[in-house]
């Protein structure tokens, strides 16, 4: 783009994003771009208009918007047959190229795109509104697939929404106490026997490092719902056992409870493996080092590797939080209420079932969006995000890793 | 504790003591009986051929590997005896590895500064201090606050010496401290040894470079084949070499180092 580098002058500036790049700078795409942009616009001015539509109120005003879109699209039509004609030296030679012209098309781009805005308000928001207007007011579930879907969300916002936070909350406290769970486990899993400890260390190292050995296989080879229901029922059972009556069960083991403790549980075995591989991967001669200079094992492996492996982990942990977000959909087996209980809920009520699971769909994906745009951000304040090149070269890096 | 090897205290007593060293990984015999004393002050090099053993005999001196069979004397305290304190004797030997292993997690003052603290051998800023004369004697005292990523490799391998030194060990162990390093920067390393040596530093060497063999060492040992082969003086060794193996093995190398210059 060495045109937007002579349109901004001498004054050197510093590069701006990708995005920040393609809304701000002068480009020679401001046609290609705006034109797609102008063309959706149009398809949306050609669409009827909603009942509460605003631009149905001025005819004139819609078609001043509706040409101005057309203008656009004409000028880059003509633009473009200029640029086929003039292949070569179109850069230089083309009054479309010159940079005032490039910086009018700039700003005559907001404007198309602020137009489109308008036509995408009165056609799809407002149009939107309506639907959500009529479903939320009618005494019947309609018929029509999405304001059914929202028809029902709506008498049922209650046990959805409730629904929606638990699995956040499972999800969110699961993964934390596995994580300092599994700490926990990989530290007793790795311990291996050192020439300076007595018989009762190694007694107690052995017997660490089998447990967690045992409760990883145990756990990651079953499945989390048959878990959740033995959690469940075994500790009502046990509950029960010292002679609590049914209700005073109830109150102390809750589905929610024994849900949070086997999602927990079972999240800690898969990090504790994730763990234990990143803390493999750093490298043996870190453990050596550490050891030549007398320290214990214990010290080279809390104050080195440890702290190298957890950082090498970051990115996998992270990971078994949107794992967690969504495997806690088989904890409504225990009859917790979480966004899958909540849907199967509302499913059974109307006898509808598209309709709701499409949208709970929708509502895990958002969820798990969210919850991995956070933990990105997380892992790259912690620095441990960037992976670096993996198919690319070096040169391929961003510049982001300088500090 | 191992008292019956704990000798009377005297000079005539070595350092360090090997004695009929074997060493095998799996059907692979590395060491095959090594004797070796290093006195107090002495500069032993190592020298011989991959796969000769000679990396394993100096971690098998601070029992990085742990021996099949035979003794180390360390001081007269045998290190291979069963429930030593390893840590406690591994603080007075110091060891400065090929690939560095400087701890990533932390600059350059840290990583000198653990394990002194950490082992109590000095308060903070006593272990500060120390890390800095230490990183000031290596020409590393402006990377103090450096991340360690972000060395050369000339300057990580001096920072690591730096590192050892910081525990004020009796005795440096060097496992091919310049084989990662191009030939430009070997040098760099190589005068904070020579330096050290002069200083009266007790140093067994594992090294390719042989004209540090030659000059700064008091004694050159040649292995082959797991045992040594022979071993002597630079002088004797390197101008009149007794074994046709050892006289082999150094005509490879000054032609090599002739035709270099």
């Amino acid at each position: 783009m060495s045109t937007t580098t002579a349109a901004s002058g001498a004054a050197v500036e510093k590069p701006r994003g990708r995005v920040a790049s393609l809304l701000l700078d002068d480009h020679r795409y401001v046609f290609l771009g705006t034109s797609a942009i102008a063309l959706v616009g149009l398809i949306l001015a050609n669409q009827p208009h909603p009942v509460s539509s605003f631009l149905a109120l001025s005819y004139a005003a819609e078609s001043v918007l509706y040409y101005v879109l057309v203008a656009w699209v004409v000028v880059s039509a003509v633009a473009l047959v200029n640029k086929l004609v003039r292949w070569r030296d179109y850069a230089v030679t083309s009054p479309f190229a010159s940079p005032v012209a490039r910086r009018v098309e700039r700003i005559a781009s907001y404007v198309i795109c602020a137009v489109v805005c308008v036509f995408f308000a009165d056609r799809c928001a407002v149009g939107f509104l309506d639907l959500v207007a009529y479903a939320t007011t009618s005494t019947s579930n309609p018929d029509d697939f999405w304001v059914s879907s929202i028809y029902m969300l709506y008498n049922m916002r209650g046990v959805y929404l409730s629904g929606i936070v638990t699995t956040i909350v499972l999800a969110v406290f699961g993964t934390i106490i596995a994580f300092f769970l599994a700490l926990l486990l990989v530290f007793l899993r790795i311990q291996a026997i050192d020439r300076s400890d007595n018989d009762f260390v190694r007694f107690v190292k052995v017997v660490g490092s089998g447990f967690a050995r045992v409760y990883s296989t145990v756990v990651r080879g079953t499945p989390m719902m048959v878990q959740s229901l033995i959690i469940y029922f075994g500790g009502i059972g046990l509950l029960q056992g010292t002679g609590m009556t049914v209700a005073q069960t109830r109150e102390v083991w809750s589905p929610f409870t024994a849900a949070l403790v086997t999602i927990s549980l079972n999240s800690t075995a898969y990090m504790m493996e994730v763990l234990r591989s990143g803390i493999g991967a750093v490298d043996f001669g870190q453990t050596e080092a550490a050891r030549s200079l007398g320290l214990s094992q214990w010290q080279a492996m809390s104050k080195v590797v440890f702290p190298q492996g957890v950082k090498n982990s970051i990115p996998a942990l992270s990971n078994e939080l949107i794992i967690n977000l969504k495997d806690s959909s088989v904890l409504s087996a225990i009859s917790v209420v979480d966004l899958m209980f909540a849907t199967t809920t509302i499913a059974g009520a109307y006898y509808r079932q598209m309709q709701i699971y499409v949208v709970a769909m929708a509502t895990y994906l958002v969820l798990t969006l969210v919850a991995s745009k956070l933990l990105d951000m997380l892992s790259h304040r912690l620095d441990a995000g960037d992976l670096g090149p993996v198919l690319g070269t070096s040169d391929a890096l961003p510049a982001a890793k300088e500090h | 504790m191992a008292t019956e090897h704990v000798s009377a205290p005297g000079s005539s007593e070595p350092l360090i003591r090997v004695e009929d060293l074997h060493k095998s990984f799996g059907s692979n015999v590395v060491l095959r009986g090594i004797d070796l004393s290093v006195s107090q002050g002495e500069v032993v090099t190592i020298i011989g051929a991959s796969g000769s053993g000679k990396s394993t005999l100096l971690r098998c001196i601070n029992l990085l590997e742990t021996p099949d069979s035979g003794h180390v004397w360390f001081h007269g305290e045998d290190l291979t005896a069963e429930h030593v304190n390893v840590n406690r004797l591994r603080e007075s030997i110091g060891m400065v590895f090929q690939g560095f292993n400087l701890f990533n997690n932390m600059n350059v003052l840290d990583n000198c500064m653990l394990a002194p603290v950490a082992l109590k051998k000095c308060s903070k800023d006593e272990a500060r201090e120390r890390a800095l004369t230490h990183l000031a004697e290596v020409g590393m005292g402006d990377f103090a606050g450096a991340q360690v990523t972000r060395l050369s490799g000339g300057q990580k391998q001096r920072v690591a010496i730096a590192r050892a030194l910081c525990m004020e060990p009796e005795i440096m162990l060097f496992d091919e401290p310049t084989s990662a390093l191009d030939p430009e920067i070997v040098g760099e390393v190589l005068n904070v040894m020579r330096d050290l040596a002069a200083a009266g530093m007790t140093m067994v060497v594992v090294t390719h470079e042989m004209a540090f063999a030659k000059n700064v060492s008091d004694r050159v040992v040649f292995m082959d084949q797991g045992v040594i082969a022979e071993q002597g003086t630079p002088e004797k060794l390197f101008s009149n070499p007794e074994h046709a193996r050892t006289r082999e093995f150094l005509s490879r190398y000054l032609d090599d180092t002739n035709e270099g210059n």
